[in-house]
């Protein structure tokens, strides 16, 4: 919010300059965001009488003119046309530095001198609004009641102090200038300067002109009041400084008035032109449906009962709280007004500028809570300031509908201790009375008890814990800058625990590492297109995804239910930019629903997801990778062929649990798939539900005693059909060994024509030993000719 | 004799010395003490020696023996040294060669300093906990004392699935989680991922937080900011410096903002910190009682503090990534920097 520093002063002596007052302000909760000094462009600029005018010996259209300034008279040359003897003007000198860049020294044209330029509104920052002649194309000519040699930043009021503030929720009471300057007092010890209420009347009833009804519980008080005879003319230099200098447009003495009390009060008004009020009515109620209004903003709404509407006997003449009707806003002609001065409901205005996207001054005040009693003053401090101007009589009289109890404050009894004990500090009774005083709050010592009655605006404060904060922010809060102390010294002993899960992915994520993976990160959002992408049928369970109801784009709208997808992305895009040998992985989230739409939460199941694009890199490797994740996990195992869309057919394999839970899958990435991600080379993806693994029981180890006795190899090549696979053989292997089977590994595979079509050679290396005795040769051999027989009976295996 | 012996030995001890590889070492070697050998030779011929001689002649024959056998084997160990130095010399390497064997991968920076800071915590006495990133309405604001149609919400754009259920915009909800969960004393430190509706170039619509909790009969903003220094310390080292400064959240009161020293700049002042030397760590506060009331928390004998560092620039500052969108490009141009 911004606030004018000129504005705080009406309110609060302050003798600190802005920078400190910023700085203070800040470190009591009100963050002063940015202060901006508006003369920073008006320096060396000041009203100069133009006392006569010639033509430019050299130039037709150029004139010299002699002009005032003061203390001297300068010289300056002017293509402008509408300057005359004895204008006034503003006139920037040697070292001006004008808001649109440029920067004024001495010059010759064409042989005469000239000490500086004429400016116009556009140069000073002003247009129309804010003084007449502002948008002048020219050079701003000002009235005759300026004074030569005037600084120009002081004569238009333009040399205020806007600080930009930030206002915390919990404060809607500082939205004003008022609040800020009573947190002002607060800081610095200072009382506050009350504000002239009081104006005078006419003779009459407002009853007799206009009646209010509220029939809607959404605004809890309207007051009205009805002003005529009223003049609208431009509002006084010092108004329209003001409202100019928060951003707000000067329009004329009642418009701006209902503006000046929105930044001054935090309340928001409206003017109405009384003539247009059908039934001289006020009704305050939710619109119906089919119900329309034009705004001022040019633009046409359809309303309906969740919007609520200020109307007369007929139509609605405002969006209660947001923006007025075109239909019975104030204009040239207006004579008379009705002001209404209301507190609306802060979630139906803020449902309302949302509904719309309409976000006004007045709106935006209203979403943040107005309280009930804030219109008491803002309501006479607007007739006072019409009364001021003399732009109105006032007929006397308020109408005021009230649904709510009003003044009534709250005491609360604060326990000091527990005051003291929230902060950590040793501030004494009376220092806290002190600052909360000071803050308004109205505090007296009982013992233990401080008795605290806060303003009545203050509804935020309710406990020990908002009076801490009180005291802290005034007292300051870098007394904790270098707190000393021992560690929990005031707590229980907790032991610290780690997730199991994380513990464990955080075991892959070593491995992984240690194996040349990358670990990336991607959002656990994407588009839709995703299962597409990866070739999911229509009847796959992952597409009943989770989707965003109002997502920044496609690419963020739908929760995810398959990993692949981010890795292929960054596969794809590491290829596009030049990376080579890429082993990625990442630990997320899929999100599965129960259904749709979501009426409970989702299951979030968490995955390990790997993937490789590597010169030479094969399903085997792959394969040795997730072998040895699993062996850190007490999982029980087999592998079967993968059914997972986007892997290929023949080269791929899911990790089946003693269950039957499909705990994982891996291979290589089907060719249509890498199609889709515009990938030409091979890709091996992987992927493991850590969920499932960190369920598992810890893996548990035992040990056998080891033999005394050698271990001896033998080694032997089988040749078999295709269809005959490694793990049958080597089950076989290992049964037909028996007793002395130690272990026995492929070491090679090997085809040819002359093995036959359909045919290959697998070579084993089995390794024997006994506990007993050292074996010899004759024992194993035997061994070895029961092996292949029952490899012969079983698989058609030949020895090569 | 004796004068022989002597001669066997001045020579001997000569030629064996003068050797200059094996072969020649072991030409000396069979000269003197080979099967026909000149020592061996006379030690053979003993016998003839006369009676009242042998001992003394024997005995000198022995001392001559161990002398070249003592000379050869000093001899051979040090031609043995010299082969191998000049085998090795031939053998010698470019040790600038790339090394072999699988390159080391990289953990994200991100995961480097979650574990970090984990690992800070379960010192502690935090229990690590995880909540779903897909919440309530009812948990990530409601019970955090942030009505639907709060102005405060305005501070969180959300991304909503249905009405009452959104992508939690913070990782507060796990205070929700733990406080009707867990049984008081306890500690808590939930780290996750948070979404908000806001994508620019300095932020990114998912984010990283954790969130902590301690509630417990006698916790004050002062145990809280202890805990807060020493964290810093552990993360940023001794010289950290911090500041304190108002601010709001819904569910704490009081509540504040930590700064500590920028570890951009190490305090000197940077684009990052505005110049300031300070850049934002934690942010929390002593736990509403209205919130723990909520969660069924007696707020006459609990209190607490809850805080939750984002921490995606505290990783970008201690890593000095400049630019926060890295974090999720995969780029392994980025990543391999990260080894």
């Amino acid at each position: 919010m911004k606030v004018s520093y000129n504005w705080l002063k009406d309110f609060v002596d302050i003798e600190d300059g802005a920078e400190e007052v910023a700085k203070r302000l800040t470190a009591a909760g009100f963050e002063v965001e940015e202060l901006e000094c508006q003369n920073e462009h008006l320096h060396d600029v000041y009203v100069g009488k133009i006392l006569k005018i010639e033509r430019h010996p050299a130039a037709d259209k150029l004139v010299v003119c002699q002009v005032d300034v003061g203390e001297k008279r300068v010289q300056i040359i002017t293509s402008a046309t509408n300057v005359f003897e004895g204008a006034m003007v503003p006139v920037s000198l040697e070292g001006a530095d004008l808001v649109n860049g440029v920067k004024i020294k001495p010059t010759n044209f064409r042989g005469v001198k000239s000490d500086g330029m004429f400016c116009s509104g556009e140069e000073l920052g002003v247009d129309e609004n804010y003084i007449e002649g502002g948008s002048v194309n020219g050079i701003l000519i000002l009235s005759e009641s300026f004074v030569a040699g005037q600084k120009i930043e002081d004569a238009l009021m333009l040399n205020d102090v806007v600080f930009d503030i930030n206002v915390t929720p919990n404060r809607p009471d500082c939205n004003s200038v008022i609040g800020i300057a009573r947190e002002i007092c607060a800081i610095y010890g200072k009382k506050f300067k009350d504000f002239a209420v009081d104006y005078k009347t006419v003779a009459g009833d407002v009853k007799d002109f206009v009646s209010v009804e509220v029939k809607t519980e959404n605004c809890p008080r309207y007051i009205a009041s009805y002003i005529k005879n009223i003049k609208l003319e431009r509002s006084p230099l010092w108004i329209r400084s003001r409202l100019h200098a928060v951003g707000i447009k000067p329009i004329n003495t009642m418009v701006d008035i209902t503006n000046y009390i929105l930044v001054e009060q935090g309340q928001p008004m409206h003017a109405f032109d009384y003539k247009y009020l059908d039934g001289k009515k006020i009704v305050v109620r939710q619109a119906k449906k089919g119900e329309k209004i034009s705004v001022l903003n040019g633009q046409t709404y359809d309303l309906d009962e969740g919007v609520m509407v200020i109307a007369d006997q007929n139509k609605p003449v405002v969006i209660a709280g947001v923006i007025g009707g075109v239909n019975s806003c104030i204009e040239k002609e207006t004579t008379e007004t009705v002001f209404e001065c209301a507190v609306f409901d802060l979630k139906s205005v803020r449902l309302t500028a949302k509904k719309y996207g309409l976000r006004t001054d007045s709106s935006a005040r209203y979403e943040k809570g107005v309280n009930v009693n804030s219109p008491t003053l803002a309501i006479k401090r607007a007739l006072h300031l019409v009364d001021k101007l003399g732009c109105g009589e006032i007929v006397e009289g308020l109408i005021d509908e009230c649904q709510q109890p009003l003044g009534e404050e709250k005491k609360l009894e604060i326990s000091y201790a527990k005051v003291m004990k929230i902060l950590g500090l040793d501030i004494s009774k009376e220092k806290v009375a002190e600052i909360l005083n000071d803050l308004g709050i109205k505090t007296a010592i009982m013992g233990d008890t401080l008795l605290c009655v806060p303003p009545i605006l203050r509804e935020d404060i309710k406990n020990d814990n908002d009076i801490a904060e009180e005291v802290i922010r005034i007292f300051g809060y870098d007394v904790y800058n270098n707190v000393e102390g021992r560690l929990f010294e005031n707590s229980a002993i907790t032991v610290g625990q780690y997730e199991p899960r994380l513990v464990m992915e955080n075991g892959f994520k070593n491995i992984l590492v240690d194996n040349g993976f990358y670990e990336t990160l991607n959002y656990s959002l994407y588009s839709a297109s995703a299962c597409d992408k990866l070739m999911l049928s229509e009847e796959d369970s992952r597409r009943n995804v989770i989707k965003i109801a109002n997502p920044i784009s496609e690419d963020l709208s739908t929760a995810r239910t398959v990993m692949a997808h981010a890795l292929l992305l960054d596969i794809a895009y590491n290829l596009s930019v030049g990376n080579k040998d890429l082993r990625f992985f990442e630990v997320g989230k899929v999100y599965q629903p129960k259904s749709l739409p979501l009426t409970e939460l989702p299951v979030e199941n968490n995955r390990l997801s790997i993937a490789v694009c590597e010169n030479g890199y094969d399903f085997f490797e792959l394969k040795g990778v997730l072998e040895n994740l699993l062996l850190t996990t007490s999982l029980k195992y087999s592998l079967r062929r993968s059914t997972e869309p986007y892997l290929h057919s023949g080269i791929g394999a899911d990790i089946v649990a003693e269950d039957g839970v499909i705990v994982g899958w891996f291979g290589k990435v089907h060719k249509s798939v890498l199609k889709n991600y515009d990938i030409s080379q091979d890709v091996f993806y992987a992927e493991i539900d850590t969920d499932y693994l960190s369920k598992l029981e810890e893996k548990k180890y035992s040990t056998k005693e080891i033999s005394k006795y050698p271990v001896v190899e033998r080694d032997i090549a089988v040749v078999v059909d295709e269809k005959v696979c490694n793990a049958d053989l080597i089950s076989a292997i290992k049964s037909g060994c028996g007793k002395i089977f130690y272990d026995v590994s492929l070491f090679d595979v090997y085809r040819s024509d002359a093995l036959g079509e359909n045919k290959k050679s697998m070579a084993y290396k089995i390794m024997f030993m006994s506990e007993e005795k050292t074996l010899t040769s004759e024992e194993i051999n035997a061994v070895v000719n029961k092996v292949l027989k029952g490899l012969e009976f079983r698989f058609g295996a030949k020895l090569r | 004799m004796k004068q022989k012996l002597e001669s066997i030995l001045a020579e001997g001890l000569k030629e064996i010395e003068s050797s200059q590889d094996l072969k020649e070492l072991d030409n000396a070697r069979v000269k003197y003490l080979g099967k026909t050998g000149e020592l061996t030779q006379i030690l053979r011929g003993m016998k003839d020696v006369p009676a009242e001689n042998r001992k003394e002649v024997g005995s000198l024959a022995n001392v001559v023996r161990e002398n070249l056998e003592r000379s050869l084997s000093q001899k051979l160990a040090d031609l043995e040294n010299v082969q191998l130095l000049a085998e090795m010399e031939k053998e010698k390497v470019d040790i600038t060669e790339p090394s072999k064997g699988i390159k080391r991968g990289a953990l994200h920076p991100l995961t480097r300093f979650n574990n970090k800071f984990i690992d800070l915590c379960v010192e502690m006495g935090f229990t690590v906990i995880q909540t779903p990133e897909i919440e309530t309405d009812y948990r990530n604001f409601e019970a955090l004392n942030v009505p639907k149609n709060h102005p405060a919400r305005d501070m969180q754009d959300s991304f909503y699935i249905t009405d009452n259920i959104l992508m939690r915009t913070h990782t507060s909800p796990a205070q929700v989680w733990a406080m009707e969960t867990m049984k008081p004393p306890f500690k808590i430190v939930c780290p996750g991922r948070v979404y908000r509706n806001d994508d620019d170039s300095s932020h990114s619509p998912i984010f990283n937080q954790f969130e902590a909790l301690v509630i417990d009969e006698n916790i004050g903003l002062k145990d809280f900011m202890i805990m807060v220094k020493e964290m810093a310390v552990r993360l940023y080292g001794k010289d950290v410096k911090m500041r304190v400064r108002p601010a709001f959240f819904p569910f704490t009161e009081p509540s504040i903002e930590i700064d500590a020293t920028c570890q951009m700049c190490q305090g000197k002042g940077c684009s990052l910190c505005k110049g300031t030397g300070f850049s934002e760590f934690f942010g929390g506060g002593i736990v509403n009682p209205a919130i723990l009331e909520m969660s069924g928390i007696d707020s006459k004998k609990y209190s607490g503090f809850a805080f939750g560092p984002g921490i995606d620039r505290s990783v970008m500052v201690t890593n000095k990534i400049p630019n926060i969108k890295y974090l999720f490009r995969n780029d392994m141009k980025f990543l391999k920097q990260m080894r």
